[in-house]
């Protein structure tokens, strides 16, 4: 069915060219009316013997028929783009009537002798481009019998055409019977090959029209593949967990290689079973034959091993632990890969086709493709589940005794182990709220590893920087004072607010604040600077002489977990978060975070923030 | 009351057991005190508390479901009020639902849930409220 629809497709592309050269004709024929119109009168103004009342009258018919045509034509156009009979009439129509027009015209101008007839090669030409070969050659003979008749009838002397204009041109002088049929030889010979010569070479231009047709089809063809590939692709890396990934994998390839179903098997531990762990298009009754033992089933030996196999046809094949139930689903040709990363095998992919021999090498390679991307976006999931299981873990085991001590805290203060006085209690408050701020920072932590896939923005309402910054440095005078680092801060007061988010504005100032003094040895200087850079943005310095970070690994301060060697060398306390946490927090904010420093002597992180409205 | 409530408090986390005992011993409840399900499972077969205090999780994800889980099972010890101590119970519910439903069957092996860290105040009007059987 898709060759047939395919033919008809190419047909009426072919097509198009004899409705559009049909309408093209009836111009070219305009400019042949006004030629033939201004040559006459040229030629009677030279003093040429010209029959000028018959000579104009066959141009008026031409020039009546013309405009029929072009009526039709209009109407043709406007009815029937796609159907070829119609404009093939009205072509023969039009080489008929012209042949007709230029036999008058030859008549009058010298007959058998006159030049006008190599004029006969004009429509043999088109009637070859427009028509089926056998039309012209029809209109080729027809022409060499017209000229044969007429040069016949008028060497007899049967007939006399008018011969003034030619009375001694290059024609004339060819009296001889041998020299007529010389003559008429050579003008049959000039329509004939003229009619072969065309015809020929339209042929192959429009098998190279073909191939160029059929390969325009394949790119179109791959192009819609690659496309929906590559939306296929998107979606996976979207997704959350492996079922949805598999069933997204699954779905989508069923639809891109236009397949019945489409199913993924995964190897079990022990590497002894396949297990359905999604499938697309397969039937209840095919799925509840349960696991397959690979030891009974030797496609899938094969295909652990690396094997691709395409099955033309699964009637003739006896591969299969269920080959009733292969049967039973109406399967006739599937392709079957191991899905596997690098070298690791995770499971097998299969295609089922109704059709038998439905897949092509260029299916094969092209399922070979998606499968290699599945088994990609699955090891890159399993990165990620990796990863957040690690962070949840870390965070339980950091907030468990930070809820012991809580606890414990809690018990004290509450006087249940006996009365406090009240600088005691205010203390042991502190410590509380302390600890529930270090609690909140785990969680916080924790958010960035699971939820980074959230894309929610914050919602950002207008905040003052200054008062807020202040509040959050307290704490860290003290820090300071304690380390004997001196702590400078110089908050510009009356600046507009900025558009942020308080926890998020905490996260990035405690950040980088505490990771100055951490590594600002004692002795040497913090200073903290907040003020105006322009009129869209509010310039947040941090700066200190501390021991500043190597250059070779400034690149990667923003990655999770990473420390400077230095830093290292200097304390062994921090998580290698902090940075990453402040760079996020900032990125929601929709500010920008800069970083220069130089190994020691120091560091300047700058944070330029948007100013709200 | 007549005769102390027995309360059995069964964590991993042996300074949360020693505070925890520190506010419960000012009521008049008696207190025994296991560190691990297994421990625990012991300490109620030798006597059926009035109330269990139980962490959920402790050398594995779920131990205390487990645990809690083995005691609904059985009708001796079906009654058992347990109160149980979690960090995640917030957790649990934004996203745990299913993650903990083929743990859970179809409903929570528990009484009620204490989130850490933990409010003394809070705590023994929770017990006090399971003793009386509310």
């Amino acid at each position: 069915m898709n060759l047939a629809k395919e033919l008809v497709a190419q047909q009426i592309f072919f097509r198009r060219e004899l409705s559009e050269r049909v309408g093209w004709l009836v111009g070219v024929r305009w400019i042949a009316v006004v030629t033939a119109l201004c040559s006459a009168w040229v030629l009677r103004l030279c003093h040429f013997d010209l029959p000028m009342t018959t000579v104009t009258g066959v141009i008026a018919v031409m020039t009546g028929y013309n405009i029929l045509f072009a009526i039709i034509v209009r109407q043709l156009k406007r009815i029937s783009q796609d159907r070829q009979v119609p404009f093939q009439i009205c072509a023969h129509a039009q080489f008929i009537s012209d042949l007709t027009a230029l036999g008058a015209l030859i008549y009058l101008t010298g007959g058998f002798y006159s030049p006008l007839t190599l004029f006969v090669l004009f429509p043999i030409i088109l009637a070859c481009i427009l028509l089926d070969p056998i039309y012209a050659y029809i209109y080729a003979g027809t022409c060499v019998i017209g000229i044969g008749v007429l040069g016949y009838l008028q060497t007899t002397g049967i007939i006399t055409p008018h011969s003034g204009l030619f009375a001694h041109g290059i024609f004339h002088s060819a009296h001889t019977t041998r020299e007529n049929a010389m003559l008429f030889i050579v003008l049959a010979t000039a329509c004939l090959m003229t009619a072969y010569l065309v015809t020929t070479i339209k042929r192959s231009l429009r098998a190279k029209g073909h191939t160029l047709l059929l390969f325009c089809k394949e790119l179109d063809a791959a192009n819609t593949k690659l496309t929906a590939l590559y939306d296929m692709v998107k979606q996976m890396a979207f997704c959350a967990d492996y079922q949805e990934l598999m069933d997204s994998a699954t779905q989508n390839t069923a639809r891109i290689m236009g397949v019945k179903a489409c199913s993924i098997k995964l190897l079990d531990e022990q590497r002894q079973t396949l297990r359905f762990a999604s499938n697309y298009g397969l039937s209840q009754n095919y799925l509840a034959k349960g696991d397959i033992d690979i030891s009974k089933s030797p496609i899938n030996q094969g295909i652990l091993q690396g094997a691709f196999y395409t099955i033309g046809n699964i009637e003739a094949q006896d591969y299969f632990q269920y080959p009733e139930n292969v049967r039973q689903e109406g399967f006739s040709s599937m392709i079957c890969l191991p899905l596997k990363v690098e070298k690791r095998v995770l499971g097998v992919f299969c295609v089922y086709s109704q059709a038998r021999f439905n897949f092509s090498d260029a299916d094969v390679d092209f399922f070979a493709l998606i499968s290699e991307l599945t088994a990609l976006a699955m090891q890159n999931l399993k990165s990620e589940l990796n990863k957040s299981w690690f962070l949840q873990r870390a965070a339980h085991q950091l907030r468990s005794p930070l809820n012991a001590v809580d606890s414990m805290l809690k018990v004290l203060r509450k006087a249940y182990a006996g009365p406090l006085n009240d600088q005691q209690s205010d203390m042991l408050a502190q410590c509380e709220r302390r600890i529930e701020g270090l609690s909140l920072t785990i969680q916080d932590l924790l958010k960035l590893g699971i939820k980074r896939a959230d894309t929610a923005p914050p919602e950002l309402r207008q905040i003052s920087l200054a008062p807020l910054l202040a509040q959050l440095s307290a704490v860290y005078q003290t820090q300071a004072k304690q380390k004997e680092v001196h702590l400078a801060i110089s908050l510009e007061s009356g600046l507009p607010a900025v558009l942020g988010e308080e926890k998020l504005l905490d996260d990035l100032y405690t950040n980088l604040l505490s990771n100055a003094i951490k590594y600002t040895p004692a002795g040497h200087e913090v200073r903290v600077t907040l003020s105006r850079e322009d009129a869209q943005r509010l310039c947040l310095r941090i700066t200190d002489t501390g021991i500043g970070i190597p250059q070779d690994q400034l690149s990667r301060l923003f990655t999770e977990f990473f420390r400077a060697e230095n830093a290292k060398a200097h304390t062994d306390q921090g998580t290698g978060l902090g940075l990453t946490i402040a760079k996020e927090a900032m990125d929601r904010l929709r500010g920008t975070l800069l970083i220069e420093s130089r190994e020691g002597e120091g560091t300047r992180v700058t944070c330029y923030f948007p100013v709200a409205g | 009351m007549d005769k102390a409530n027995d309360i059995l408090i069964i964590d991993d986390d042996r300074d949360l057991v020693h505070s925890m005992r520190i506010v419960l011993e000012t009521k008049p409840y008696t207190i025994r005190t296991a560190y691990n399900g297994k421990e625990g499972y012991q300490r109620i077969e030798e006597k059926i508390p009035d109330l269990v205090i139980l962490d959920v999780m402790m050398a594995t994800d779920t131990e205390g479901f487990d645990l809690a889980y083995r005691l609904r099972n059985q009708e001796r010890y079906r009654d058992i009020p347990i109160l149980m101590l979690t960090s995640f119970t917030q957790k649990m519910t934004e996203t745990g639902a299913d993650k903990f439903q083929h743990i859970m069957g179809e409903e929570w092996p528990v009484n009620k849930f204490l989130e850490k860290p933990i409010d003394p105040d809070v705590l023994l009007k929770t017990v006090e409220e399971l003793l009386r059987g509310e």
